[in-house]
């Protein structure tokens, strides 16, 4: 049962490519990720994960490429308006910088979707938004508005605000970055508990540990490349490659 | 000072107020109007008329108000009618309020569009990422920020505006200003102070009554919409 289930492909790149003023960021990336995949994109920094990333809910126009995502799917060099929301729909991003509705108080910022995008009452986007909301532990903010808060509950409120939309794919950009070290740890708790409960993630992360710990599946990129991809052992203990483990060796030491 | 004198030529005023008052409700939104319109031309970087844009902002910031009245109204007949659209008589008040506008749509623009640039590329973003239309994004998570950042500044260029009507008794129009001339011109001169104190009075009441309204806007901008009613559904 549960291997039917983890063989289904959920999200398709083929050839991804997109270039910034004639740089080629993105050098033709090809990931497949399946149902309930936690993918973990590593590498240097300025090579490309993050464009990679946001080219999934079309944030950046990649050039060329192909992406399938559910059952949709869309060939960038053709690509219509209608498209472009159908993919966003089945996606959510959480953002290095929260990003939330800075006029809006907590519940509102977690309900604005349900309401405008999926036209779900008032009534049964409020419920959801406390059920998503309870499960960050952040039901005694829900009237506050995001500068009220800490970073570490602004991001955990941006959680609940992916979550509360039902996406497909979870897509979370370097997500503790912008932490102080101390809230780090609360953020990533949510997200593991976010991963455990089955949801298709796709994550950029600096922090190795947790990395290694909740992914099904590590990518290595370098220089708009993917250069290997595997289980977390693969990538973290056995990588033969020289870049990767020129780049794992700069974060930590491994014991024994 | 001759106060019953005041009161005696109050209603005179009041009769030529709705003029006044025409022209600076039109103007503002119609200017109004015009700058959203400059706004989004400049944001969008639209090819050829964005630079017509900054030329135009630039041209009309730069020049004095009373001349830019002179040119539309002894100017636009000109050029109109080398158009081939030939108008006979420009009417003052027509040609007043086209002014007005013109001047408001590129001051107001450099009021909104500031105010638009200072909303993060974040909310623009986080908006798209959940699969939000462009209108929906602009009217439910844009505007609403926007709003509170310009409330101030159009305020001002309200009340700029409706000092400025007061130039417009040059090309002939019979507003409270133009009407404070005819009177003291036919009085010789007497009760000159009067008249001037009188009109500034109404000035400052017609600008203090539109600085409320801004005020009242900017109250209504930060309500929290949900405060009270999240009980009510919970």
């Amino acid at each position: 049962m549960f291997m039917e289930v983890s063989t289904h492909k959920m999200l398709l790149l083929k050839n991804l490519q997109i270039s910034f003023n004639d740089e080629q960021v993105l050098k033709g990336i090809n990931l497949t990720v399946n149902k309930g995949d936690v993918v973990t994109l590593i590498g240097p920094s300025g090579t490309g994960k993050t464009t990679l990333l946001r080219c999934i809910n079309y944030l950046e126009k990649p050039d060329d490429g192909e992406i399938t995502l559910g059952d949709v799917h869309l060939d960038y060099k053709s690509i219509r308006k209608k498209d472009i929301l159908k993919i966003r729909r089945k996606t959510a991003m959480v953002f290095q910088q929260y990003n939330l509705f800075k006029h809006k108080t907590v519940i509102e910022n977690v309900m604005e979707a349900q309401m405008v995008v999926q036209k779900k009452s008032k009534k049964a986007a409020y419920e959801k938004s406390m059920e998503e909301l309870e499960k960050v532990g952040l039901i005694d903010k829900i009237n506050a508005y995001p500068s009220q808060l800490s970073g570490g509950q602004q991001q955990r409120v941006s959680i609940a605000r992916a979550l509360a939309v039902e996406p497909e794919v979870i897509l979370f950009d370097e997500p503790t970055s912008a932490l102080d070290p101390e809230l780090v740890g609360e953020v990533l708790k949510v997200i593991e508990a976010v991963a455990k409960s089955g949801i298709t993630i796709v994550l950029v992360t600096h922090e190795m540990s947790f990395a290694q710990n909740i992914s099904t599946k590590v990518v290595f990129m370098d220089k708009g490349k993917i250069v290997e991809e595997g289980t977390p052992t693969e990538i973290f203990n056995q990588s033969s490659n020289e870049r990767t483990r020129e780049f794992l060796n700069q974060f930590y030491t491994r014991k024994n | 000072m001759d106060i019953t004198f005041m009161l005696e030529i109050l209603p005179q005023f009041l009769s030529v107020l709705p003029i006044t008052l025409l022209i600076i409700v039109v103007s503002t939104i119609c200017g109004f109007l015009l700058s959203v319109l400059v706004v989004a031309i400049r944001i969008k970087k639209v090819r050829l008329l964005n630079p017509i844009m900054g030329m135009y902002i630039s041209f009309t910031r730069s020049t004095p108000i009373l001349l830019q009245l002179f040119l539309i109204y002894y100017g636009l007949p000109v050029v109109l009618a080398l158009m081939g659209i030939h108008i006979n008589d420009m009417n003052p008040t027509t040609a007043s309020i086209i002014t007005l506008i013109i001047y408001n749509g590129a001051y107001m623009s450099e009021v909104v569009r500031p105010a638009y640039l200072a909303v993060e590329r974040g909310q623009h973003e986080a908006a798209d990422s959940l699969g939000f239309s462009p209108f929906k994004k602009l009217y439910r998570i844009i505007i609403p920020q926007v709003a509170p950042i310009a409330l101030p500044g159009l305020g001002n260029a309200i009340i700029y505006l409706i000092h400025d009507t007061s130039l417009i008794f040059a090309i002939g129009v019979v507003d409270i200003m133009g009407l404070a001339n005819i009177i003291i011109s036919s009085n010789y001169g007497m009760n000159q102070i009067e008249i001037y104190l009188l009109i500034a009075i109404i000035y400052w009441i017609v600008s203090m009554l539109s600085e409320q309204m801004i005020k009242y806007l900017e109250r209504r901008k930060q309500r929290l919409p949900y405060n009270g009613s999240t009980k009510e559904v919970a």
